[in-house]
């Protein structure tokens, strides 16, 4: 079976070379494409939230966000912060556009927390300025979530001392807690799926959307063998229909990873891109070409033709592209919840945990996710077309 | 026993409509059968269940003495199939496309491309074979695509309708690389609706229509079924139909059927049923313009046994 699918899939690959249109989409249109975005977006470098800061609480849990967690990424040059006074001050300087957005930490703010009762940080945005306004509220629910871990560990040292230590003591390991975790990493907060630089992360989105064309020429392949009559002529030799949609498969598989391939590689020494560490880069490649196989062979499934295969199919690789911020960052809120209902959204963060971590294992959430898209989409498909062609 | 294929109460529907309905016929080693009838008759249908294309309703196919069906490898490799639709790779060459199918079929290096090379002079197309086989004209095509079906050696070469849309030309080294086959020792199962090609290839022939074998036999058992009769051409100017009606009622006449501006007639004897007949159309609004009898051929025989033409 694998002899007669690796003849097939050496006649695919022999006939797609042939076939400019294939070059095209799998290596030279997604260049290109990053290319030419990359010179639009606005680098990291660039971006600066302008933001003010309302201290009416002036205690220590507060003192801990203006002048540990402001204060760090101010230093870092991501952050412009100017003080106010009250807040009436602060929501006319974001509605004059002075400032893009601002924190409010209300009176009573160190006490709420401390007694484990809430304390929230108020974020002032100006709906008009999307991304610094979901950098502000990253930041302040990063410092509530870093919060939220200081009083568990306070509650659970008094459940383990037994009630055994005083409220004076229990405030000290607060402030101790607190004093040691400035901790919310300014990375982290910006968006945690973009930790990839600007050129970088276009160059996998657009590497990661291409491919879900690439992929399709399996597909589409095996439709044409059908309307060309040839299926028929593969099924009159000794072999099944299961080993023409492995060989199919395989053709596929190997074109997308040569793409992803040549694309990362491409990417990195002619547009100075880089994905990450070459292993978890190579992990991803492999669990997204597999995941693309997957959805495309279920999208293909329900045509009857090339023609309509690739319609459906760009439809669907649209969609998932776009949803998976391929042509856009996307924030750490509820869109970016929302890129992860696409392979497309994993992949991209995939590449952003490799970055963010030492280890090439950063990867294997995402890479999971991944092989599940593809499992879960082409069990269905596979069964359609078998019983499409029995 | 020699028998190299056999069909025993083939059955297969397409929705209602039964394709092909309780076909049995076998063909034995070396020899040529012919499976003639009109369009829509079932004969694709018939060779894809042959070939294991199609799982059939009822019935069964047995190869050199190995169940036939989708999965029968070892009775796939006895079995060429050349489709009545071209079934090329255009954007291959010749020798890549055969090249392609003998790695298919698991031919070793050697023997791939020693038939590569023999292929490709019987098709006579050495000469083209690196070409691009989108570039070839309709009957250089057809002749790849019979290449293709012949290139394993396979004990039973199916052939479906393979000179449909060729030039006379075309055709006739299509008929004469069959012959040839045929006396190499090859079985071959040849569909055609051409009872010139049927009469010319086939050792035995059978008569298929709206999905039933109507007859088998020879050519000679054939034209006997119809005994001693003669075939009476009126062609006719008017209209023709009156004129069909007015000599079905004539004495003597056992059917007939009109080709294009011709009424022809199946007659005990042509000689005293002539006048009877003449005067027929002459009591219509139809004339005729010319009269030709002769003895009766396959083409007679179809239209005696479904009350129509081969050919519509
Ligand atoms: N896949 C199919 N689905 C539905 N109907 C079919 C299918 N294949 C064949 N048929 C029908 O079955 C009947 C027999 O078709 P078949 O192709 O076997 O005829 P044929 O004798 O080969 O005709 P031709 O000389 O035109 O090739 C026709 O009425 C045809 O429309
Ligand atoms: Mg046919």
């Amino acid at each position: 079976m694998l002899r007669a699918a690796t003849v097939i899939l050496r006649k695919d690959l022999r006939l797609r070379l042939r076939d400019r249109s294939v070059l095209l989409f799998a290596f030279v249109i997604p260049l290109a494409l990053t290319f030419v975005f990359s010179q639009l977006f606005p680098t990291q470098e660039d971006f600066e939230l302008t933001a003010g800061v309302v201290d009416l609480d002036g205690d220590d849990v507060a003192a801990g966000f203006t002048q540990g967690v402001v204060a760090a990424l101010v230093d870092d040059g991501l952050v412009d912060a100017t003080t106010f006074e009250d807040e009436a001050g602060a929501r006319a300087a974001v509605e004059d556009g002075d400032i893009a957005a601002a924190w409010i930490l209300p009176a009573g703010f160190s006490a709420d927390v401390s007694a484990g009762d809430g304390g929230e940080i108020r974020v002032l945005v100006n709906p008009d300025r999307a991304l610094s306004a979901e950098v502000a509220r990253g930041i302040a629910d990063g410092y509530r979530a870093e919060l939220d871990r200081i009083s568990l560990v306070v509650a659970t040292s008094a459940t383990a001392a037994q009630g055994a230590l005083s409220g004076s003591q229990l405030e000290e390991i607060a402030e101790l807690a607190v004093a040691q975790a400035p901790a919310v990493s300014t990375t982290e907060l910006i968006a945690p799926d973009q930790q990839l630089d600007p050129t970088s992360y276009l160059a996998a989105g657009m590497a990661v959307f291409f491919l879900f064309f690439t992929v399709t020429f399996g597909i589409t392949g095996f439709l044409e063998e059908r309307q060309q009559g040839t299926l028929q002529r593969l099924l009159a030799a000794p072999i099944g229909i299961g080993t023409v949609h492995l060989g199919k498969a395989m053709g596929a598989f190997v074109l997308g990873i040569v793409s992803m391939t040549v694309l990362a590689i491409a990417s990195a020494t002619m547009l100075d891109a880089s994905w990450g560490d070459p292993v978890g880069v190579a992990v991803l490649i492999v669990a997204g070409v597999i995941s693309a196989l997957g959805v495309m062979a279920f999208v293909g499934s329900f045509a009857r033709t090339a023609e309509q295969a690739g319609n459906l199919q760009s439809i669907v690789a649209l969609v998932f592209g776009l949803a998976g911020g391929v042509f856009f960052p996307i924030g750490a809120g509820t869109l970016g919840q929302l890129a992860l209902v696409s392979p497309h959204g994993w992949f991209l963060r995939g590449l952003g945990d490799l970055v963010g971590s030492d280890s090439w294992t950063a990867v294997l959430p995402a890479t999971a996710a991944l092989v599940a898209f593809g499992v879960v989409f082409a069990v269905p498909g596979a069964l359609r077309m078998r019983r499409e062609t029995a | 026993m020699s028998d190299l294929l056999t069909c025993v109460g083939l059955e297969r529907s397409f929705g209602d409509l039964k394709a092909v309905q309780g076909v049995s016929f076998s063909v034995a080693v070396g020899e040529t059968y012919g499976l003639l009838g009109p369009n829509g008759a079932g004969k694709t249908t018939c060779i894809s269940m042959i070939a294991g294309l199609l799982d059939p309703d009822a019935g069964e196919v047995t190869v050199a003495g190995q169940a036939m069906g989708p999965r029968a490898s070892a009775a796939k490799n006895d079995v060429g199939l050349v489709p009545q639709e071209l079934a090329i790779y255009p954007d291959l060459s010749a020798r890549e496309n055969l090249d392609f199918f003998a790695r298919l079929y698991g031919l070793d290096t050697a023997r791939r491309k020693r038939r590569v090379d023999e292929v490709l002079e019987v098709i006579g197309l050495t000469d083209r074979a690196g070409d691009r086989a989108g570039t070839y004209s309709g009957g250089m095509k057809r002749r790849l695509n019979i290449g293709i079906g012949m290139l394993h050696e396979p004990k039973l070469l199916i052939l479906d309708e393979p000179t449909v849309g060729v030039d006379p030309q075309s055709r006739n080294a299509i008929l004469e690389s069959v012959e040839t086959l045929a006396t190499d020792g090859m079985g071959v199962l040849y569909t055609t609706h051409y009872m010139e090609e049927a009469e010319r290839l086939c050792d035995r022939i059978g008569i298929i229509d709206q999905g039933t074998l109507v007859a088998e036999g020879t050519r000679r058992e054939l034209v006997g079924m119809i005994g001693e009769q003669d075939v009476v051409r009126l062609k006719t100017v008017g209209d023709v139909q009156a004129a069909e009606a007015a000599c079905a009622v004539v004495e003597g006449v056992s059917s007939t059927d009109v080709e294009e501006d011709t009424v022809v007639c199946l007659v005990d004897e042509a000689a005293p049923r002539l006048p009877a007949l003449l005067a027929a159309v002459g009591a219509t609004d139809a004339d005729v313009s010319g009269v030709e009898v002769r003895e009766p051929d396959i083409e007679d025989v179809f239209l005696h046994l479904t009350g129509k033409a081969l050919r519509d």
